[in-house]
């Protein structure tokens, strides 16, 4: 890349905590707040439910999408940090949400670190394939270890989680939980992305030139996987709290197709994609339900047109009509990971 | 000693079913670049176009096979030339269609057949029986049926002009270009001759097993097993990984019962991965 290919970058890529997209992102997601104040329909808080679990979900596979590893372990790691809270508060009776939280991210967060000291070390076809294996083997898993897991029933009646004493149990409490169970995926998902871009993106783009080059890709892949799987846990958290059970069918595995689809679809470079394509997708889910058994085949059909015409997914796109629009030159669709490549390079070049 | 010979014959059988489609799988992975998501849609629309033709159009059960296998390689070329031929340079988005078309294709079946798996017997009934050894007909003629195939796969890749384009196209596609190997036409072929053995193996083994809308999913998943094992784009590799799959599956079935074989396979092939990411016989590997 010479000097003149290089653009002057937004003000906020080049020394902010958080990227745009990063602050847009997080503030629709805390804006879920305040729905339940202006409504109590149950439908509307269903869904919102879903959407920012579907969201939380994505995150997984956007993290590992920063080092172009296609995940399919979204649902593997959602289950343990569902069974996980579920039994911490079934068996042991703690039902504090904070406690709760924190077990949910860092049990498969921890399980993710030796797993990703075997599986880390494959690219390509062959990533995506064991991690779908992965999430085939934790759902036999479940069924097989009935003692812990209940096996096919699942652990059916979980009792409602407490902030502070209070009983979160009805259904805008419940959303309220999952408000802040995504929030708080969204900023740690944010603020690893972002500290970690210029690694992320020398890894994403030739990861045996950025080990020669001395970057230590194994270890920023280690700690990508383990914070993806923390997030999923989250995820798996929300998940098991709006239906007070944790049960194997929530984990299935083809429903890591659905968290990459909401990612690619949403547009994969951009934090706000994974959103975006989670809000559009369930809400399609949702409306495609109307027409019963079709609603599968929609699905099917929009993710193929999306593909086809929208290859940088609706945020690629938006943004690159936005910058024609304006008249600029550099289409915004190559994301964070474009705009960390750009600032990697102006290091490199001695500019700001 | 009669059921352990009586399992590895119906291990073989398995194994010669999942060879199929792991051969159409490998297939498409090696020449396109392609993991087809799809391939267990495949399956079980070649399974309902095989009843379909039979039951209720009256057809002998072996032109049935034969029309499932022809519609579903039909449709694979449609779906290559029309679709995946867009976006094969971006493998993601590939991924993506086959997954969007695999939804698509169930939701046809649905919507057509219903959800209810429909009666769809093999014609021919009967065990083979050698002293204690028992082996059903419907077993025996699905696995000559499929070795069959599986010589004619093997003879079309490594015998014909057709075969040494793909394998030169899979080996390194710009050289292959380069030298006049023409894309257009063989990668709508190679998809259409994977489709067609998903489909005809569909129409071969859902009348043994189960025909219902979602057995798709699992044949996917086995699939993957099969080549992951046998290494992605080794047609060879598959070959021997489906057999061992099969065995394994058949006697683990008889041995550990429940759902503990499935499981012991997939730990299997994950240590595997592990130990030799390329598989038995793989090679380094596409992008994805």
């Amino acid at each position: 890349m010479s000097s003149h290919d290089l653009k002057p970058l937004p003000a906020e890529t080049r020394s902010s905590l958080l990227s745009g997209h990063d602050w847009i992102a997080l503030v629709f997601v805390a804006m879920t707040f305040l729905i339940p104040v202006f409504s109590t329909n149950p439908q509307v808080l269903s869904q919102t439910n879903l959407i920012l679990i579907a969201a939380t979900a994505a995150l997984g596979v956007y993290i590992m999408q920063r080092l172009d590893l296609m995940s399919f372990a979204v649902p593997s790691f959602m289950a343990i940090g569902g069974y996980t809270v579920a039994l911490i508060s079934m068996k042991l009776h703690v039902t504090d949400v904070l406690i709760l939280a924190a077990a949910a991210f860092l049990m498969p967060a921890l399980c993710a670190i030796p797993l990703g000291s075997l599986i880390l070390r494959l690219k390509g076809v062959y990533f995506v394939l064991v991690t779908f294996v992965l999430t085939e083997i934790v759902q036999l898993l479940l069924f097989e270890a009935g003692p812990i897991t209940g096996g096919a029933n699942g652990l059916v009646g979980m009792p409602a989680v407490k902030l502070f004493g209070f009983e979160l149990w009805d259904n805008p409490h419940v959303l309220l939980t999952t408000c802040g169970l995504a929030v708080l995926s969204f900023a740690i998902t944010s603020l690893f992305t972002r500290t970690f871009r210029h690694e992320f993106a020398a890894i994403e783009t030739n990861d045996v030139l950025a080990e020669s080059l001395g970057l230590a890709a194994w270890k920023y892949k280690a700690m990508a996987f383990s914070i993806a799987a923390g997030v999923s846990g989250l995820a798996g958290f929300a998940l098991v709290n709006m239906l007070m059970t944790a049960h194997p069918s929530s984990f299935a595995p083809m429903s890591s197709v659905n968290y990459i689809t909401y990612t690619i679809v949403g547009g994969k470079a951009s934090i706000l994609g994974t959103l975006i394509g989670a809000l559009l997708l369930v809400s399609a889910t949702d409306y495609f339900a109307l027409s019963g058994e079709m609603s599968p085949g929609l699905f099917g059909l929009l993710i193929i047109i999306v593909t086809l015409v929208a290859r940088g997914g609706v945020v690629g796109v938006v943004s690159g009509l936005l910058y024609r629009l304006v008249g600029k030159t550099t289409p915004l669709n190559t994301g964070e990971t474009g705009h960390a490549a750009q600032e990697h390079a102006n290091q490199k070049e001695g500019r700001p | 000693m009669d059921s352990f010979i009586a399992t590895g014959l119906i291990g073989i059988s398995l194994g010669s079913q999942y060879t199929l489609l792991a051969l159409g799988f490998t297939l498409i992975f090696g020449i396109l670049g392609v993991v087809n998501f799809a391939h267990g849609g495949f399956y079980v629309m070649g399974g309902y176009v095989a009843y379909y033709c039979n039951v209720i159009l009256g057809l002998p059960y072996p032109v049935a096979v034969m029309l499932a296998m022809l519609s579903m390689a039909a449709l694979g070329w449609l779906f290559e030339s029309l679709i995946l031929e867009r976006v094969i340079e971006d493998h993601q988005a590939t991924l993506m269609v086959t997954m969007g078309f695999y939804l698509v294709m169930a939701t046809a079946i649905l919507m057509i057949f219903g959800a209810e798996s429909p009666q769809f017997p093999f014609p021919v009934t009967g065990v083979w029986r050698l002293g204690g050894i028992y082996f059903p007909y419907a077993n025996m003629i699905v696995l000559g049926a499929c070795l069959a195939a599986i010589v004619f796969v093997y003879w079309l890749v490594y015998r014909t002009n057709i075969g040494r384009g793909m394998r030169a196209m899979s080996e390194d596609l710009p050289v292959a270009s380069a030298l006049g190997m023409r894309t257009k036409a063989l990668f709508p072929f190679a998809f259409a001759l994977a489709t067609g053995l998903a489909g005809g193996t569909g129409a071969l083994v859902t009348p043994i097993l189960a025909l219902a809308p979602h057995v798709g999913d699992s044949v996917l998943a086995f699939s993957f097993l099969t080549v992951i094992l046998g290494g992605l784009g080794s047609v060879t590799g598959a070959t021997c990984a489906a057999f061992i799959v099969g065995l394994i599956e058949a006697y683990a079935a008889v041995y550990l019962g429940g759902s503990k074989g499935a499981l012991t396979l997939f730990a299997l092939v994950l240590i595997i991965l592990v130990v030799r990411p390329q598989g038995l016989l793989g090679r380094e590997v596409r992008r994805s």
